[in-house]
């Protein structure tokens, strides 16, 4: 299942999401937005907002599902965990 | 709408110390409180102290800035009063940074942002009651409820900002007994129905409650950004 989390360094959910993911040794694709620049940042926020509909973070898309926030029973039910 | 030449602006060396001085209050008048989570809301004002040195302001470590400065402003904590429906109905801020002063254990408000289903009812605070002097009104935005709150004695009331006749600001005007009048040609409505004088032009109202100090405007919610 390809994976991807989009994250902000800054962000207490992003780190919560990871350190879950990596306990259950779930690997991932992690795309963290405030480090990008320029024109890839521009670009990766207006595909934030396309598949979440909003700018908060973190956003898990998994499984064509998405996921805003840290909800653990949501994304445990997609992983299958 | 925050007056941004009121606002605070922090510089290099605040502590988490002069964060919580100046957001706790802040939030209080607004309904809400620090989360009950204490170790929760020092990581988060922890990552918004790094934020405050990277990017020049406090802005929500959940959300990012898109560089457009009218839209980045909105992101500045606390950012309640852009999202003062959308909050309600979550109980809490995105982050969870502020809750609901009613709210007894913030914890389980951790970790789920859920934008609210369009078309709910939400109780929303709005003022403190103490805030509010008697016999006086002021405009409060909701979402996209522009609304006059006028106090009359002991009780609030809720009606549409926007007077009827030429769309004149209600809250600036003035309060006679139960009645609101237009600051402009001096229309009036009764702040308890919205009636007046004038056939076809009453004006909408809002449900009001008052809970442990805190005035509630109940609005339908409606789309978040």
């Amino acid at each position: 299942m390809d994976i991807r989390l989009y994250a902000l360094t800054t962000c207490p959910y992003c780190r919560m999401t990871k350190r879950y993911l990596d306990d259950h040794s779930i690997s991932y694709e992690i795309v963290e937005v405030d480090l990008l620049e320029g024109e890839e940042r521009q670009h990766t926020i207006d595909e934030v907002k396309q598949v979440s509909g909003g700018t908060s973070f973190p956003v898990l898309v998994a499984d064509g599902e998405v996921v805003v926030g840290f909800n653990k029973s949501r994304i445990a039910d997609i992983l299958g965990l | 709408m925050v007056d941004s030449s009121a606002r605070r602006v922090f510089h290099a060396g605040t502590t988490l110390d002069d964060l919580k001085a100046y957001m706790g209050p802040f939030a209080e008048r607004l309904g809400y409180k620090f989360n009950t989570e204490t170790d929760f809301v020092d990581e988060v004002l922890t990552s918004e102290l790094e934020i405050l040195e990277r990017d020049g302001d406090v802005y929500c470590p959940c959300r990012i800035r898109t560089g457009d400065p009218k839209e980045d402003l909105k992101i500045v904590c606390p950012c309640i009063p852009f999202y003062r429906d959308q909050f309600a109905a979550i109980r809490k801020c995105w982050c969870g940074l502020f809750i609901l002063n009613e709210v007894d254990d913030g914890a389980e408000l951790l970790g789920v942002i859920e934008e609210p289903g369009a078309g709910t009812a939400v109780d929303v605070p709005v003022a403190r009651l103490e805030d509010l002097p008697p016999d006086s009104v002021r405009r409060v935005k909701v979402g996209k409820n522009d609304i006059a709150l006028a106090r009359v004695g002991d009780e609030v009331f809720a009606l549409s900002n926007i007077c009827r006749h030429a769309f004149g600001p209600l809250a600036e005007g003035f309060v006679d007994g139960y009645h609101l009048l237009c600051p402009w040609h001096g229309w009036r409505y009764d702040v308890r129905d919205g009636t007046t004088d004038h056939p076809n032009a009453d004006v909408k109202t809002y449900p009001v409650t008052v809970r442990e100090g805190d005035v509630f405007v109940s609005v339908t919610i409606g789309r978040a950004r």
